[in-house]
């Protein structure tokens, strides 16, 4: 026989032949393609919104009929205090002005004189009609002043003073911690999904027997958790990595070392909430063997995820708070409130060990006891397994 | 020799198997038949690792089967199971990476034995859009990609047409000519009959019957006696020193006979009533055999 006389595959191999799979299938699917790209969109979109709004830079061609360079000096002065681009357009006379109006190559055009007129299309915008009051205004005060004989006015120009100079760099922190919060709870939902999708999908096709005729539970487990993990990673770096250069190049960060360091803490977290999420949401699926009891069994632990995207939500204005505080240390809340935190500035180093392991230690818990769970469940068809019944029937 | 041994198992209070035992020579068909729920699949499972047997092993080569020797087992459970959604040449060659065959070989014997099952042109579909014939084909590839030393196949021939039936038993029969042992379960006695070089019938959890069809059949034989006597009245039989009639419908009578009963004063009976037409001992069908095997308990059970 030529049958292969080795020992078969080792544990490493299995557990890699086993992630290869759901990474080639999940990649080549059109739904997490499709969801993909819509992540990405949504952040540059988001992006981009966010320049356009701040930008605020109005721009307005207006066209001026006599008056000095003083007139034009004093347009522009007016636009620059009120954000306004202001281009001046000098015309020869009022017709030359009246047609550039009525063809709106201008806004609008200003006669300048004693009685200085105003010519617009139908009715000036609000903008265009405080630049133009405003310089006539001021060149009047002038004129009347220098009359009187005022040549010298002393304004004196107000000072600015921050008293929390960083608060500006905390504020862009937590809003990056916020877009990170989101980020995590949308990807730990997708892949928890992903993951309880495939585990009722192994059992309801029967396919599970013939896997198990060749491998531990344990590997097929760990097997899925990896592959899922590493695509779930290579898209959580991706979107940071998007967001990182969307908000470098559109400008919308000032300090990109405190923006890069809070994407980092993100994606640490994120490391270790999937650990857990995947091997409690594999658990939970594993009891069941029809995708219609899916939601049944995956809701407890789908409403812990959803309080603890609340709870940092919150978190974000009260980082300091007694719940955000609290919540921080808890296995399944950590991942989303402790990024917050940290990115408030608000924690103490002792604090962040503290949560990382008891988070680990909570993983650990879950993959030992929940890897039996699912030994003993993967074989029982038909309704809902109870958790007692799947630990009694463990086989190995 | 694949060897089940004293196999024990209970669920609860519910005993399944209590002490099931037999084996197959290399090269050779073993067919396992047994009514529902006699414990068949649960003794495959047990020597696939999906069970774990209260008592008792199962052997391949004189070492206890345990994961690494396993994957040497080709295994087709009762409940076909394969990913619906998965190509079925990457299904194949991922089944056959499972059972420890390199990158390279697995794709070249997923090809080949996509290609020997009839379903080259299928490769690139998703299983889920092959027929259940078909799909049923893909089965067995996946059972049969890595070469396997030994065979264990739950109810392969369930749901098959004929021609699926002749196809699949004439895959069968290949790599019983190779050399690999074949244990199958059916419910198709003819089929058992047809293709089984060995035959074992399991009832309540034990083997109640085991070794060829021949065999079988005359431990059997000499026992059941078919006798024609159109002209007879109406339970002729009756009485008869050493018989009992199992049945008798317008004459045609089919008597068993005690070990010490003497035919001869049968067959005198029997002209006594006038014509004999038919004085024959029965070869029992497998069919028969089973029935007898199942339906009596205790009292007839043959050692393996």
């Amino acid at each position: 026989m030529t049958a292969p006389t080795n020992a078969g595959p080792s544990s490493a191999s299995l557990v890699r032949l086993v992630a290869a799979r759901e990474l080639s299938t999940r990649i080549r699917d059109k739904g997490f393609i499709i969801s993909s790209v819509v992540i990405l969109l949504v952040i540059v979109g988001a992006m981009v919104f966010q320049v356009l709004a701040a930008s605020g830079d109005d721009e307005t061609r207006v066209g001026l009929v006599g008056g000095d360079a003083s007139v034009t000096a004093a347009l522009q002065a007016q636009g620059e205090a009120l954000d306004v681009d202001v281009t001046v357009v000098e015309f020869d006379d009022g017709s030359a002005a009246r047609t550039a109006v009525d063809e709106e190559d201008v806004e609008g055009a200003l006669l300048a004189g004693a009685d200085p007129e105003l010519l617009v299309r139908e009715s000036a915008g609000s903008t265009l009609e405080a630049v133009v009051q405003g310089a006539v205004g001021q060149l009047a005060i002038a004129d009347q002043l220098s009359a009187a004989g005022i040549t010298e006015l002393d304004v004196p120009e107000v000072a600015v003073t921050a008293l929390d100079e960083d608060a500006a760099a905390d504020a862009q922190r937590i809003v990056t911690a916020i877009f990170g919060v989101v980020i995590l709870y949308s990807l730990l939902i997708l892949f928890g999904q992903f993951i309880a999708q495939g585990v009722v999908e192994e059992k309801s096709s029967r396919v599970v027997e013939l896997l198990l005729a060749t491998m531990r539970p344990w590997q097929l487990l760990a097997g899925k958790i990896l592959g899922l993990g590493l695509l779930a990673l290579g898209q959580i770096v991706a979107i940071g990595v998007v967001a990182v250069a969307a908000a470098l190049a559109f400008d919308v960060v000032d300090v990109p070392g405190d923006l890069i360091s809070t994407v980092a803490v993100v994606i640490a977290w994120f490391v270790l909430g999937y650990a857990w999420y995947a091997a409690v949401f594999a658990v939970a699926a594993s009891l069941v063997s029809r995708q219609e009891d899916l939601a049944t069994v995956l809701m407890p632990t789908s409403m812990v995820l959803v309080v603890a995207f609340f709870i940092g939500i919150q978190a974000a204005s009260d980082p300091g708070g007694v719940l955000a505080r609290v919540t921080s240390y808890i296995p399944g809340l950590s991942p989303l409130v402790m990024p917050v935190r940290q990115a408030a500035g608000e924690v103490a180093l002792w604090e962040i060990a503290l949560a990382v392991v008891l988070m680990v230690l909570a993983i650990v818990l879950v993959v030992r006891l929940g890897g039996r769970i699912y030994s003993g469940a993967l074989l029982r068809t038909g309704g809902k397994i109870k958790m007692r019944e799947a630990l009694a029937a463990e086989r190995t | 020799m694949l060897e089940f041994d004293g196999l024990h198992k209970s669920f609860g209070d519910v005993r399944v198997l209590e002490g099931v035992g037999f084996s197959v020579a290399p090269g050779s068909m073993f067919g396992f038949c047994g009514s529902n729920g006699a414990g068949k699949t649960t003794t495959m499972r047990i020597a696939m690792g999906l069970v774990r047997a209260d008592a008792g092993e199962v052997r391949w080569q004189g070492r206890p089967l345990d994961q690494a020797t396993r994957r040497r087992v080709g295994y087709m459970p009762e409940e076909r199971g394969l990913y619906p959604k998965m190509k079925v040449g990457e299904q194949v060659a991922y089944f056959a990476r499972l059972h420890g065959l390199d990158a390279a070989a697995a794709a070249r014997a997923s090809e080949d034995w996509v290609e020997r099952l009839g379903l080259g042109e299928r490769r690139s579909d998703p299983l889920e859009k092959l027929s259940l014939g078909n799909q049923q084909r893909v089965q067995l590839a996946a059972a049969l990609v890595s070469r396997p030393e030994v065979l264990i196949l739950d109810e392969p021939f369930s749901g098959l047409d004929p021609v699926g039936v002749d196809s699949l038993a004439d895959a069968l029969l290949a790599q019983v000519r190779e050399g690999v042992p074949v244990v199958f379960s059916s419910h198709q006695l003819d089929l058992v009959e047809r293709l089984c070089d060995s035959v074992g019938i399991l009832a309540r959890g034990r083997m109640v019957a085991t070794g060829t069809v021949d065999e079988l059949r005359r431990r059997e034989a000499g026992r059941l006696l078919r006798v024609v006597v159109p002209d007879a009245a109406p339970r002729w039989a009756d009485g008869l020193p050493g018989t009992r009639v199992v049945s008798e419908q317008a004459g045609d009578t089919l008597l068993e006979l005690a070990p010490d009963a003497d035919d001869q004063s049968v067959l005198s009976a029997a002209l006594r009533t006038g014509r004999v037409t038919h004085f024959a001992w029965q070869q029992p069908t497998l069919v028969e055999l089973f029935r007898g095997a199942v339906a009596a308990p205790s009292t007839q059970e043959v050692a393996a």
